[in-house]
């Protein structure tokens, strides 16, 4: 998910991508922004951030770890922010959406 | 829509209690092996090869199987299991079920208990196939895997009523035709209809997951599903009102297809997988696969051979090659994860915290595979050329293998929270 330069919340948004980094997929090893599954972050509301964002899997046991982490490490840096945390199946996520940095974590 | 099809695994309390007696199971049966040489070098028909096979059968397969299914009904049917607390109850049936089979085997006691313990397991067997149906039948999609687990689900149902009527039989007698003849039909729907269909549906599913793979050849799986059917519900009826006749290697070879069909599925996903690197665990996986393909190899020795150790080597190539390979393997890579989202998960992404891979020692890990591939190959040597020494041998590496297995599945389900 890349940020413009020209976004109203561009900085807002940075510091979300940064804090999201230490959010690392169990199974696979590899944070979940450079695994591509963020698909969005909305600035728009006062009082929360909304995360759209993917699993690999549909259904992953993982899930709810996953979403868990992207509220916790947000809720750092947003303490007063309500998070949400929206799970959306289309686009459907594949491997194309994977950085180079985690294309070279996952050996590919 | 938030939140929706985010994976909400069943409580540990409707998982671990299966990898715990599963393991204990285990070990169980490899100090029979052990202590009992005897009893896989004679017929298989006799109380402690009986007594073992349930306890490969039941105790470890089923056991291990039936925990890891209520863990991941929910990923494949993408939808929250039906029931824990039903969960829960089929372990109770099938681990005090099985405890009685086994003991009214080992000491051969017809009667109350062994028809209880039959009764126990297909009460288990029910309730499992009521949780996989409710669990499966509201899938959004249709899918082959859906269809895999429940048809496995009902034939681990008619494996246990089959068994059931056996026990019955051995103390009332009461079936006309040949008792050894209907225990291979009820051996094969065990096998060839719970344990292969199970194992097909599950892995198409996690194989992709773990390797991020995919593949288009969905066709195979549907060909599979109908092959392994096929052939298996024609060997059963033709077996039950024919008899076991050469028409056997016809089905044979249907399930096989059926399983090629299978593999040839499973390789292009691995062809077609984005992580490159192989975890350690998936090598069980290729080991399982050549012991099935061995197994199916052995058929026609066993018909034509003449030799009882054929069918014994058989059932080693089947439950502790294919079956076993399979679990020990699959464990480290399922048991970490259930217990690492229980005592992690609302941490995650707060402070730093181990991952579920160093939940586990991959030191015994490592040390339980060196023993497990001496073992196998060993114990089947041993039988095949009648040797005791051999077998004796092996019997001791089993140990050892079941020893460091159950060790590091108690180091992961009492792993406590280090932040």
């Amino acid at each position: 998910m890349g940020i413009l330069i020209t976004d109203p919340f561009y900085e807002e948004k940075q510091i979300a991508m940064n804090a999201l980094y230490r959010v690392v997929d169990p199974e696979l090893f590899v944070n979940i922004v450079d695994l591509g599954l963020v698909y969005g972050l909305d600035f728009a509301q006062e009082k929360s951030i909304e995360v759209t964002m993917t699993l690999s899997t549909p259904y992953c046991p993982m899930g709810e770890a996953i979403t868990t982490g992207v509220r916790n490490v947000l809720s750092v840096e947003y303490p007063t922010k309500e998070i949400n945390v929206r799970i959306v199946w289309e686009p459907k996520w594949d491997h194309t959406r994977i950085s180079d940095e985690g294309r070279r974590q996952l050996g590919i | 829509m938030a939140g929706i099809n985010i994976g909400k695994a069943p409580k540990n309390n409707a998982v671990l209690p299966f990898y715990g007696t599963g393991a204990v199971f285990f070990l169980a049966l490899t100090l029979m092996i052990l202590f009992c040489p005897a009893a896989v070098s004679g017929h298989y028909f006799q109380p402690h090869l009986l007594a073992i096979v349930h306890t490969a059968a039941l105790g470890w397969g089923t056991m291990v199987i039936f925990g890891a299914s209520y863990q991941l009904l929910p990923v494949i049917c993408e939808k929250e299991l039906y029931s824990a607390w039903i969960a829960l109850l089929s372990y109770f049936c099938l681990a005090v079920g099985a405890i009685f089979l086994i003991l009214s085997f080992w000491l051969f006691r017809t009667g109350v208990i062994m028809i209880g313990g039959g009764s126990l397991i297909l009460i288990a067997a029910l309730l499992y196939l009521l949780n996989a149906w409710k669990t499966a039948g509201s899938c959004k999609k249709y899918s082959v895997q859906r269809c895999f687990i429940i048809s496995s689900a009902i034939w681990l149902v008619v494996t246990a009523s089959v068994g059931l009527v056996l026990a019955v039989n051995l103390r009332y007698p009461f079936i006309r035709g040949s008792h050894l003849e209907i225990l291979k039909l009820h051996a094969h729907a065990g096998l060839a209809g719970w344990f292969l269909q199970l194992i097909a549906g599950v892995s198409t599913k996690l194989v992709p997951m773990f390797l991020l793979g995919k593949s288009d050849k969905e066709k195979l799986l549907r060909w599979a599903f109908l092959l392994q059917n096929t052939g298996l519900i024609a060997f059963i009826l033709d077996g039950y009102f024919n008899g076991i006749t050469g028409r056997v290697f016809f089905y044979e070879g249907m399930v096989l297809a059926g399983v090629i069909a299978w593999l040839v599925y499973l390789t292009d996903i691995c062809r077609n997988r984005v992580k490159k690197k192989i975890d350690f665990q998936m090598k069980y996986v290729g080991i399982s696969i050549l012991a099935l393909l061995i197994s199916f190899l052995l058929i026609p020795a066993i018909f034509y051979g003449g030799d009882h150790h054929f069918a014994i080597v058989y059932g080693v190539f089947v439950f502790l090659g294919w079956i076993s390979a399979i679990i020990l393997g699959m464990t480290f890579k399922t048991l970490p994860f259930i217990v690492w989202n229980e005592r992690y998960k609302n941490i995650n992404g707060k402070v730093k915290i181990p991952m579920p891979k160093h939940l586990y020692k991959e030191n015994v890990l490592n040390w339980q595979f060196l023993c497990y591939i001496m073992a196998l190959p060993l114990l089947a040597l041993g039988i095949f050329m009648h040797i005791g020494t051999i077998v004796r041998l092996s019997g001791i590496i089993w140990v050892m293998v079941a020893a460091l297995y159950t060790y590091n599945v108690a180091v992961v389900i009492f792993h406590k929270r280090r932040v």
